[in-house]
Formats: structure tokens, C-alpha cells, sequence
């Protein structure tokens, strides 16, 4: 018998291919808009006091770099934080959060695939990315009283692909993680760090030596500089390639949630 | 015509480094029954139950719902399979309609204006409709489970420990919904630490321990098989010895010769017990017997079971 007799005498409502995966959009994008105040205004607002910090205060009004005014070359590096932390910090939590809560279970045990969880908590991981990193930009332009942008494919491209990249691997830490300690891990220990040093606030190009070139071994000059051409048109890689780099990195990083979520590592017994 | 099973589990196993929690389980569930899965704590319940839902992937052996295995099947066997979770869950963020709609739209469901009703209903949640999770009690929570799991209308629903904190009213209302389901059709396997709820609501009783299902057997035909009664006859004079009549049947004396008890078999009838002590001139004054439940039994099999374990 495959699909056969003992069924209830109400009918069994048809289910439709592509409301599980947007139930779960929608609800990790409701999530997050519960809480607005933590999830985006409070990531606006920091990158915004590094915008007064670095960009009025210390950089100051006449400094430039490489011809750019200094508070509009600190802007895409500000816009790629947002996006990086937010992203990843969106799927790290949900996932560990719905582990403590034992809510995994309910996803678990539906018909949900693989690919089809990844998608969803990405999705809206990437949306809160990119809503922060919107405003941050906004604010911005605001601030200066000039638009920054300069190739709109790029800046759509860049933001998006590492809020997707990011959100993945946030989403394995999430698996991952046994305490909260560890979702804090990654943030603290990498991805802060590399921000920072990923010329978010200078130019790699004016490091001495050794620095400098240990800058293009950090992802997330990539990153930054690539935003930074779509935003005011320069960079000291080119694009496409910076581009090609996070393609790569987000197929891998998805690669290895589908892997997990296959083997049930972290979740299933 | 006998109907195929709903659930089939053929030798399933499920090690956990040197720990067998699953050994070799063979069972098959019937349509439209309800199964009640008894053993005592970390027998392999939850384990089994988990192997079925999505929850546990076994080590060896296969299971499957209406035919489609649950492992390389699995889109299909979880459509068709609700589980009530021991633990109980609830995301704060969202209430209890809302609750209901996400779960069901997981399982690619909109749940129907009507269905919510129904569910928050039966299950006595209806002014709690916009309630978040600080809002309801513990045996609220647990209700709260039971929708979920049968917000897509599933075929089998699996219910583990479903009454824990839930007090004797609301218990015997989820008993009630319970029968319910099986009169409409959906075929029910519930995991209890109560007895007294397995011998209330099950057809058929599976006892498992230490990772091996030890019996599988109609509750009445085992009720009936291992039950015994006890009779008490209360005499209208005290007496010092027993005749010995009484005692080749096994009579005992009580109360200091004021009553005497006989055990028997439950199937064995009360006639020729009452006539011997008749026959033997004594008076009675009044009677009592009491048959052993399903607790009982219960314990004699475990306990029987944990005298034949290796050490």
C-alpha cells in the first residue's frame, strides 16, 4: 500500500510546493521586525557614530584618499559591515535560538528540503542585511548631502551576494553552536576583525610592507573594495574578480549548511 | 479484508556509541488503531518514535508510512505523520494563531479559518487565540503541541507522553479528542508514563525495554491473559484455621480470620470458590474483588524483564 486506504474522513488539505519554504521567510523576516530597535535601527545607529567618529571627527573635512573625500570613502566599507554582521548574526542566532527553544523540531519534522531551509533562513538573513545596509547608506547621503553611487549593478551584486555568503555561514555557526559563547565566536574572534582590517578605514594600498600584503589575503578586503567601486567608482582589485571570489565562497558556504542538514549533524540524533 | 499497515518498522536499530537504544525493532501499526508504546525511562520510546517522525536517523533497518520509507521518502512520510514532542516548545515571538498558521504552512498547508477553530476548540484554546507564550500554562503549552502536530491533518499521529502536566480534567478532555481522531480515521501511537491512560484509550499495547520491544498483544487479550482477581469474602463469624478444601485452591485467611482471599486467573469463574465455602458451613457477609490493571501487569513484565538482563 503506497498512499492508500485509512485516510480521515475529512480530507487532508493539498499542500501547495512553495508555501513551506516561504513560511519560513516570512517567518524569520517577522522575527526580526518584532524586535526592529535590536535587529535594525541598533546596527544603524552604530555604524552611523563610526561615520561621526571616523568620518567627521577624526578624518576631518579636508583629508582625502586617493582623490576621495575621507567620510565618502569610509561609507561602502560602513555599508559592507552592516551587511556582514547582519547577516550573519541573523541565521547564527535563529538557528541557535530555535535549538535552545527545541523549535528546530518543528522544521525537523515537516517535509521541508534541505535546500529549501537554507533558502528560506538566507533569504531573510540577506533581506535584514540588506535593509541595514540600505540605511546605512541612506544616512549617509543624507550626512554628506550627496548620493554615493556609481555602478548600481555592482552595488546591488555586492551587498547581496556577501549578505548571502554570510547568512549561510552564520547559519552553520547556528547549527554548530552549543552555547551562546560560540555564536559570539565567529563575529568576535573573525569577522570584526577582518572587517577592520579589511580597509574599511583606509587604504590597504598605504600599508607598509608585509601588511599590506597580508591585506589581500583578508576576504573581506574583497568585499569592501568592491562595494567601494560601486559606490564611488575605485578599487584596487577589479570587480568582476572580487565578485567571482564571493560567487565562489557563497556556493561553498551553502555547499557545507546542505551537507550538515543531510547528515542531520548538531540536529538529529 | 485485512487492512495493510499504516506504519511498518522492519529490524530497525539505532546505536548511539556503545549505548543500543534501538535493537532490531520489529512492529507493524494498524489503521485506525491506537497503539500504546509502554517502558520505563530511556527503553528506546522517544528513540523509536523518532526514527518514524524525521527526528532520529536509524543506524539500520527501515520504516515506513503508507508504504514510502521514511528515509528516502521522507517528504512523503512526513506529510503523512504529526508528532506531539515530550519537550515542550514555543517560540515567543509569535501567539498561538499564529503558532498554528507557521506550523501548518511548514507542511505547505494554509490552515483554514474553519480548521483553526476546530483545533483551538477541541483543544480549549479558543480564548487564548492571541496569546503568547507567558500568557499560557503549562498544560495550555502542551495543548498547544497537539494542534500543531495535527494542523496538516496527518494520517498518523504520534503522541510522546502527551498528558505530562496536565491535569485530571484536561487529561480526560484529551482523552476524549484522542477518540475522536480514531473515529475519524487517523491512526494513533502514544508513548505514556500513565498506565492508567494506555488501559483507558489503547487497542493494542507494545511494550519495549532496553531497546527491545519485548510484546506486542491486544490490551484485552493481555488484561485477560495476565490479569488475575482477587476475591474477598468477608465472613459473618471469625475463624482460626482455614479448611483445607480452601487452601488447596489458595485461599489465605485476613483480617485475623475475619475474611479469607482467593487469587485466581481472571478468565477462571467464581462459582466453585463461592460453593466450597459453602459447603464448608461458612457464612458470608460480604464480597469483594478487585482485577489487576495494566499497571500491573506492566511492572511484573519489566520486572520480569530486568531478572533476565545480563548483568
Amino acid at each position: 500500500m503506497r498512499g492508500g486506504s485509512a485516510a480521515p474522513e475529512s480530507a487532508a488539505p493539498t499542500p501547495s510546493p512553495l508555501r513551506g519554504p516561504w513560511t519560513l521567510f516570512s517567518k524569520e523576516v517577522r522575527r526580526f521586525l518584532r524586535v526592529p530597535g535590536q535587529t535594525i535601527i541598533s546596527p544603524v545607529i552604530t555604524t552611523v557614530l563610526y561615520l561621526v567618529v571616523f568620518g567627521f571627527a577624526l578624518g576631518g573635512n579636508v583629508r582625502e584618499v586617493g582623490g576621495v573625500p575621507y567620510l565618502s570613502f569610509i561609507v561602502p566599507g560602513l555599508v559592507m559591515l552592516g551587511v556582514i554582521s547582519n547577516a550573519f548574526l541573523n541565521t547564527s542566532s535563529s538557528m541557535f535560538i530555535m535549538k535552545l527553544q527545541e523549535t528546530v523540531v518543528d522544521i525537523l519534522v515537516s517535509p521541508l528540503r534541505y535546500g529549501e531551509i537554507v533558502a528560506a533562513m538566507v533569504g531573510a538573513a540577506t533581506l535584514r542585511a540588506l535593509v541595514v545596509g540600505f540605511l546605512t547608506w541612506l544616512v549617509a547621503a543624507i550626512a554628506q548631502g550627496e548620493i554615493l553611487l556609481r555602478h548600481g549593478l555592482y552595488a546591488i551584486l555586492f551587498p547581496t551576494l556577501t549578505g548571502i555568503g554570510l547568512a549561510a555561514l552564520g547559519l552553520f555557526v547556528g547549527i554548530w553552536a552549543e552555547k551562546f559563547e560560540h555564536v559570539n565566536l565567529v563575529p568576535t574572534f573573525v569577522v570584526v576583525p577582518l572587517t577592520f582590517l579589511g580597509g574599511v578605514f583606509y587604504d590597504v594600498e598605504t600599508l607598509p610592507g608585509i601588511f599590506g600584503t597580508l591585506s589581500l589575503f583578508n576576504p573581506v578586503f574583497y568585499l569592501v573594495d568592491g562595494m567601494r567601486y560601486a559606490l564611488l567608482g575605485v578599487s584596487t582589485v577589479e570587480p568582476w574578480a572580487s565578485l567571482l571570489g564571493l560567487v565562489v565562497f557563497d556556493l561553498l558556504v551553502i555547499q557545507l549548511c546542505l551537507a550538515v542538514l543531510r547528515r542531520g549533524w548538531k540536529l538529529r540524533s | 479484508m485485512t487492512q495493510p499497515p499504516v506504519v511498518q518498522i522492519d529490524a530497525l536499530s539505532k546505536r548511539y556509541g556503545d549505548l543500543l537504544a534501538l535493537d532490531s525493532v520489529s512492529l507493524e501499526i494498524r489503521a485506525g488503531e491506537i497503539f500504546a508504546l509502554l517502558g520505563p525511562n530511556g527503553a528506546g520510546k522517544t528513540t523509536l518514535i523518532g526514527c518514524i517522525s524525521g527526528l532520529v536517523i536509524p543506524t539500520s533497518g527501515r520504516a515506513t508510512v503508507m508504504g514510502w520509507d521514511t528515509q528516502r521518502e521522507y517528504r512523503k512520510t512526513r506529510q503523512l505523520v504529526g508528532l506531539v514532542p515530550q519537550e515542550i516548545n514555543f517560540d515567543p515571538f509569535f501567539n498561538v494563531e499564529e503558532t498554528l498558521r507557521i506550523q501548518a504552512g511548514y507542511f505547505g498547508v494554509r490552515l483554514e479559518e474553519s480548521r483553526l477553530e476546530e483545533i483551538l476548540k477541541a483543544l480549549d484554546l479558543e480564548q487564548k487565540r492571541r496569546a503568547g507564550a507567558r500568557e499560557l500554562s503549562g498544560g495550555m503549552k502542551r495543548r498547544l503541541l497537539i494542534g500543531k502536530a495535527l494542523v496538516h491533518a496527518p494520517r498518523v499521529l504520534f503522541l510522546d507522553e502527551p498528558t505530562a502536566g496536565v491535569d485530571v480534567r484536561l487529561r480526560r478532555d484529551l482523552w476524549s479528542y484522542v477518540r475522536r481522531l480514531r473515529e475519524r480515521g487517523t491512526t494513533i501511537v502514544l508513548t505514556t508514563h500513565y498506565l492508567e491512560e494506555a488501559q483507558e484509550l489503547a487497542d493494542r499495547v507494545g511494550l519495549i525495554d532496553r531497546g527491545k520491544l519485548l510484546l506486542v498483544e491486544e490490551k484485552s487479550a493481555l488484561m485477560e491473559r495476565l490479569g488475575r482477581r482477587t476475591l474477598r469474602i468477608r465472613l459473618s463469624e471469625r475463624i482460626d484455621r482455614l479448611p483445607g478444601s480452601l487452601a488447596e485452591r489458595g485461599a489465605v485467611l485476613r483480617e485475623g480470620g475475619r475474611s479469607l482471599e482467593v487469587t485466581q486467573a481472571k478468565g477462571e469463574e467464581l462459582g466453585p470458590v463461592l460453593e466450597l465455602v459453602l459447603q464448608e458451613g461458612l457464612g458470608v457477609r460480604d464480597l469483594e474483588t478487585r482485577t489487576t490493571d495494566l499497571e500491573e501487569i506492566y511492572v511484573g513484565l519489566i520486572g520480569a524483564s530486568a531478572r533476565e538482563a545480563p548483568p
